[in-house]
């Protein structure tokens, strides 16, 4: 299903951006203002990252807070080393970290049965606020909680974090 | 056979990886950029294979091979796909028939080659195949007849490519045979926790009742004639699990169970089937449109009762002792609400089982998905001590407590 279809509208004619889907526990980069799109985020989140000065853009899809509590072998997968991931691949594709700029959302509480303690969602938004922090990457936008689910698409050439859902109007960040 | 699930995970990514550079080959020849979505593994009844696909058309090619694994195995397109294929090939209208039947055969071909040579790759070993078939067909008719057997339930490998961009979408699917499966199961098998096959084929013998009998159940209910389809135990790595479900917006509940095993239970209806289950539990239809409050609290107790006959059920066949807390009701995107369940076992294990039946009915808008999410190592620990014996057993106590 193409989550997205609806936006081409709002293009230039001719000239629409590549679409480059990310899926969950991937990121992807670009520097040629593709949009990337990553759909059904409940307790995952997406952390979107923009140079616009070099105009690379890059998505992760992360799904757990920390590397460290499970035995996996997939980074991406994770808030910490997931950020971690997509920052050191940004850099290598020309962006500069110092100019980097987050917008994140995701991070649901939604169907979280877990009886004591933050639930997944905050604490995988915790973990990425922390990770972002250590590199001194601001976040200038985000839309995080709540008890819904979320689809996201980063417009990498105004860095614009468009996050749809179900049952709410769409936000552009 | 025993069913490992370290070698489950091994030949998940090796049909995965597979199903990538089949990918790669069609991007190649025709540019079309290509991204494998999903593989899982399941096991399903003999019949119901391929049943997913619909009464759709569907274009491909499909083979038998043999070496290190055996078994058959089909490539298919959907007619847009295909068309897409071939114009990418033969620009233009020039392709007639013959030559768009020779252009997907051609591309089929490339890509499963890329296939079978992943896999005998990784295998170390020579896998030989017979020379494409080109099919066309509809529906399930496309994949290639399993060997018959002793066993009537079977391993299908299934994967799932999206195109970018485009709205090419197809499917590899693999039928192995069963002896040679067996083995290279247990040659990558990781130690003494496999579970024994005979005892997977009882616990989805025993979902599919327990489906059939909750269809009963909401005929009963609603009025609505429905009927139980597919039924298969799948597995794959956690973070595909969300993919299982559509991204559409569902409607349904959850529920949370605990015991041996421990896990979720969804029962998920897609916005049409959910009003019109609704309107079907109630004594009139409420004024408004879509979905009222007095829709979302029918759905709600439509789900407790479907829940507690399915969690039940299993509790009944394992001997063990299942709770399960009251249903929440959702409704949201399909995988946002799969989501948060995939991440709350996520935190213990890098694959699931996923149990999937479906629910549906010919004459109205009427599908239902009952989706569960056991912990895998307390479905492990459950099916090591279901006593095979107890598949005789289980349709008089299925009738007992589905039936009330």
């Amino acid at each position: 299903m193409k989550v997205y279809d609806g936006s081409r509208t709002d293009e230039t004619a001719g000239t629409d951006p590549e679409r480059v889907k990310v899926g969950i526990a991937e990121y992807e980069v670009t520097t040629d203002g593709a949009h990337l799109t990553t759909s059904g985020l409940g307790s995952c989140i997406g952390v979107g990252l923009v140079d616009a000065a070099s105009g690379v853009a890059g998505l992760v899809h992360v799904m757990l807070p920390s590397a460290e509590e499970v035995d996996d072998d997939n980074p991406a997968k994770f808030a910490d080393s997931g950020t971690e991931l997509l920052v050191a691949e940004m850099e290598r594709q020309g962006a500069d970290v110092s100019s980097l700029r987050a917008k994140i959302a995701g991070g649901s509480d939604m169907l979280d049965f877990s009886d004591s303690g933050a639930s997944i969602g905050a604490r995988n938004a915790d973990q990425v606020r922390e990770t972002l922090g250590d590199h001194g990457i601001p976040i200038v936008g985000e839309d995080v909680g709540g008890d819904h689910g979320r689809s996201l698409r980063l417009e990498a050439a105004t860095g614009d974090l468009v996050v749809k859902s179900a049952n709410e109007p769409d936000r552009r960040l | 056979m025993r069913v490992d699930v370290q070698a489950l995970g091994t030949l998940n990514q090796l049909a995965h990886e597979g199903a990538q550079a089949a990918a790669r080959a069609l991007g190649q020849m025709t540019g079309i950029d290509a991204a494998v979505e999903v593989t899982r593994i399941s096991l399903v009844d003999r019949v119901e294979a391929g049943e997913e696909l619909g009464d759709e058309p569907f274009v491909g090619v499909r083979f038998e091979f043999e070496g290190a694994l055996s078994g058959e195995t089909a490539l298919v397109f959907d007619r847009e796909g295909a068309a897409d294929v071939v114009d990418a090939l033969v620009p233009g209208d020039a392709a007639d028939d013959r030559m768009a039947r020779s252009s997907v055969e051609e591309v089929g071909n490339i890509m499963m080659s890329g296939f079978i040579d992943g896999w005998a790759d990784f295998l170390g070993a020579t896998i030989d195949h017979t020379p494409p078939e080109y099919i066309e067909r509809r529906g399930a008719a496309v994949l290639p007849a399993s060997e018959t057997g002793a066993h009537d339930q079977i391993f299908v490998f299934r994967s799932e490519v999206e195109c970018l961009g485009d709205p090419v979408s197809f499917y590899i699917y693999m039928l192995p045979a069963y002896d040679p499966l067996a083995d290279l199961m247990a040659d990558h098998a990781a130690g003494e926790d496999a579970i024994p096959i005979e005892k997977l084929e009882v616990f989805n013998r025993m979902t599919r009742r327990g489906t059939e009998k909750a269809a009963e159940n909401v005929e009963t209910m609603t009025g609505i004639e429905t009927t139980a389809e597919v039924t298969r135990t799948s597995f794959c790595p956690i973070e595909d699990v969300p993919k299982q479900v559509g991204n559409d917006t569902y409607v349904g509940t959850v529920v949370e169970f605990t015991g041996t095993p421990s896990g979720f239970l969804l029962v998920l209806f897609d916005e049409p089937s959910a009003v019109t289950v609704a309107e079907a539990l109630m004594p009139m239809a409420p004024e408004g449109e879509g979905l009222t409050d007095r829709h979302r609290s029918a759905i709600e107790e439509l789900g407790n009762i479907l829940s507690s006959g399915f969690v039940d059920g299993w509790a009944n066949v394992l001997q063990q002792s299942i709770d399960h807390t009251p249903p929440r009701l959702v409704h949201d995107m399909g995988r946002a609400i799969v989501d948060p369940l995939a991440a709350q076992l996520g935190q213990h294990q890098r694959h699931a089982f996923t149990v999937d039946s479906t629910m549906r009915t010919e004459d109205v808008a009427f599908e239902c998905g009952i989706h569960a999410l056991p912990d895998e190592r307390q479905l492990r620990e459950a099916l090591d001590e279901l006593l095979v014996e107890r598949a005789e057993e289980t349709e008089a106590d299925v009738e007992r407590i589905f039936g009330s």
